[in-house]
């Protein structure tokens, strides 16, 4: 079993280049998470909570600052941290049983644990019946159930999940929801969710990070001292809740998410790492 | 009821006239293509009853039947057609091989393509028959000349879509395999390939039918076997039917040659339609 990890950011700083131009992103980020907790991120749209994720999970090399995870400075991508886009991101040229068994591709495992594991985790995100289908036959939100599938079944120490439920319904939201939670418990693993859903932010969240834009800032941190399960009608939840709000209604948050950022247009794309 | 009765009388004529217009649908689907085809037929098979332009000029569609049994008895045809297939297999594998390699070596190294782009981008624009006379000279008017330039014209189109296939891979799809720790290799295999995959193939299916159509030119130019040559020996014996038999073949072994690789496709790619049928 995979132990949950702490996770250190120190004056974390990110700019992008836009028209040679530096674009500050992200503003002296200070955050200690520690093993097992359970992070929401709430912020309005480009206010850098996805940028936040990239450089945690090692996509972007270019930063200011540490990000350290049990102690040790990242370096790269790393089977230990899992993500779930906010796009879903699934191959479409594999089937959801192949795209999820992507991620235990260089897993060390045999190949029938590989195999029993993407089973557990197509059940477990109701899916079964559908392990052969191609992602052009899902929708929108069961493409992001193959994609939390494929996260959580390379068990990581981190997980990190960019508004994983934006596109589902409410009733699969909420089970899943308590499925992640009840995983997440299970496996010890530290997780940061972006979410731009306030309730969602408290029910989960041991903590609740507001971000501020322009630059991307942590406005402040909500502890949420429930117990779980947390019962949303309860005073206390709302309460809580209310508090968010009130940071929130400042900048209005769209309700969707928003279109996927264009990195895909960098124009000094290469195939090289 | 009032509703039922209502329901029951309203949705036959509606029902029948919905069957129809499917029937006029695929009417349609199989008509329309032969439409046109078919009245060119009429009209020559009208223009060679009539007279219009002569035998010697344009034989009847009969004369043409005549001739294609003929061809057909002799084997000449066959021997033919065989000789040509041949050949174009053997400079459409080697032309579209190198184009792959030439475009995936530009697609993933920055070093490559810097070298080697311009460059084939500007041969692109040189058409296949502006090689020939310099061909000629360095390979005579042999074999080799029929590889070399069905090759080539397999190659550019081959080479040019690959490289752009590879190069609008997306990142998001690169990026999850960072994620999981792909190498390098299992990168190209896994994602690279299979993103770049449609573009690349729908190249090799265009480059497939530009080496028949060289290789026809070649033939009509310096050969004596071969459909490219049927064509030109029947027209300096006035055999214009003859002509005619080799025009139509090749055209339909181009056909052929395009559907084999178009059924190819459709099973490589189901999961593309996916999304739509079934
Ligand atoms: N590759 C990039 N190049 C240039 N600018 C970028 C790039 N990626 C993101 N940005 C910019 O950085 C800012 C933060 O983007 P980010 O995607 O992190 O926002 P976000 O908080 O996740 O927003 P949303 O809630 O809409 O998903 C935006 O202004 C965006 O335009
Ligand atoms: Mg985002």
């Amino acid at each position: 079993m995979a132990h949950a990890a702490a996770l250190e950011i120190r004056h974390l700083n990110k700019q992008y280049i836009v028209d040679n131009q530096p674009m500050p992103v992200l503003e002296n980020i200070d955050l200690s998470i520690n093993p097992g907790e359970f992070i929401s991120v709430v912020g309005s749209s480009g206010c850098g909570k996805s940028t936040l994720l990239r450089l945690i999970i090692g996509l972007e090399k270019e930063y200011q600052g540490e990000i350290r995870v049990d102690g040790q400075p990242i370096v790269g991508t790393s089977l230990e941290r899992g993500i779930v886009f906010q796009e879903h991101r699934l191959f479409p040229w594999l089937t959801v049983e192949q795209n999820i068994a992507v991620s235990l591709l260089n897993a060390n495992q045999s190949s029938k644990s590989k195999h029993d594991a993407v089973h557990a985790h197509i059940e477990m995100v109701g899916l079964k019946g559908f392990e052969n289908a191609w992602p052009g036959q899902l929708s929108g939100g069961m493409s992001q159930r193959v994609a939390i599938a494929r996260a959580l079944v390379s068990r990581p120490e981190i997980l990190l999940l960019d508004e994983p439920f934006g596109a589902l319904d409410a009733l699969t939201r909420s089970h899943l929801q308590r499925e992640l939670q009840t995983i997440l418990r299970q496996e010890g693993i530290t997780a940061i969710m972006v979410t731009h859903d306030v309730e969602e932010a408290v029910y989960l969240g041991d903590r609740i990070v507001v971000m501020e834009p322009r630059p991307g800032r942590i406005k402040r941190v909500v502890d949420v001292p429930l117990a779980r399960p947390r019962d949303r009608g309860s005073y206390a939840f709302a309460a809580i809740k209310a508090d968010v709000m009130a940071d929130f209604s400042e900048v209005i948050a769209p309700p969707e998410p928003a279109p996927p950022p264009t990195h895909g247009l960098s124009p000094s794309w290469r195939f090289s790492w | 009821m009032p509703a039922a009765k209502h329901r029951q009388q309203q949705p036959l004529p509606s029902l029948r006239a919905l069957a129809w217009r499917r029937r006029a649908a695929k009417l349609d689907y199989w008509l329309w293509p032969w439409l046109l085809p078919l009245i060119i037929l009429g009209l020559w098979w009208l223009g060679g009853r009539q007279q219009w332009l002569g035998s010697q000029v344009l034989p009847s569609p009969g004369e043409v039947l005549d001739s294609l049994t003929e061809l057909l008895a002799s084997g000449e045809l066959q021997r033919d057609v065989l000789i040509s297939l041949e050949r174009v297999l053997e400079g459409f594998l080697l032309g579209s091989a190198l184009g792959l390699a030439l475009g995936a070596a530009m697609g993933l190294s920055e070093r490559a393509s810097d070298y080697l782009y311009p460059l084939v981008r500007l041969i692109a624009y040189v058409p296949l028959l502006g090689w020939l006379p310099l061909l000629m000279l360095a390979f005579g008017i042999g074999e080799t000349l029929k590889a070399v330039l069905v090759a080539q014209a397999a190659l550019l189109p081959v080479a040019l879509n690959t490289y752009n296939g590879i190069r609008a891979v997306p990142p998001h799809y690169v990026e999850v395999g960072r994620i999981y720790g792909f190498s390098r290799r299992q990168a190209l295999w896994r994602i690279i390939l299979p993103a770049a995959f449609p573009m690349v193939w729908s190249s090799i299916r265009y480059g497939l039918t530009k080496s028949w159509l060289a290789l026809v030119v070649v033939e009509l130019l310096a050969s004596s076997e071969g459909l490219g040559f049927l064509m030109v020996d029947s027209r300096q014996l006035y055999r214009l039917d003859a002509m005619l038999v080799a025009v139509v073949s090749i055209g339909v072994v181009g056909f052929v040659l395009d559907q084999v690789l178009a059924m190819i496709e459709k099973r490589i790619l189901r999961w593309r339609r996916a999304g739509f049928a079934s």
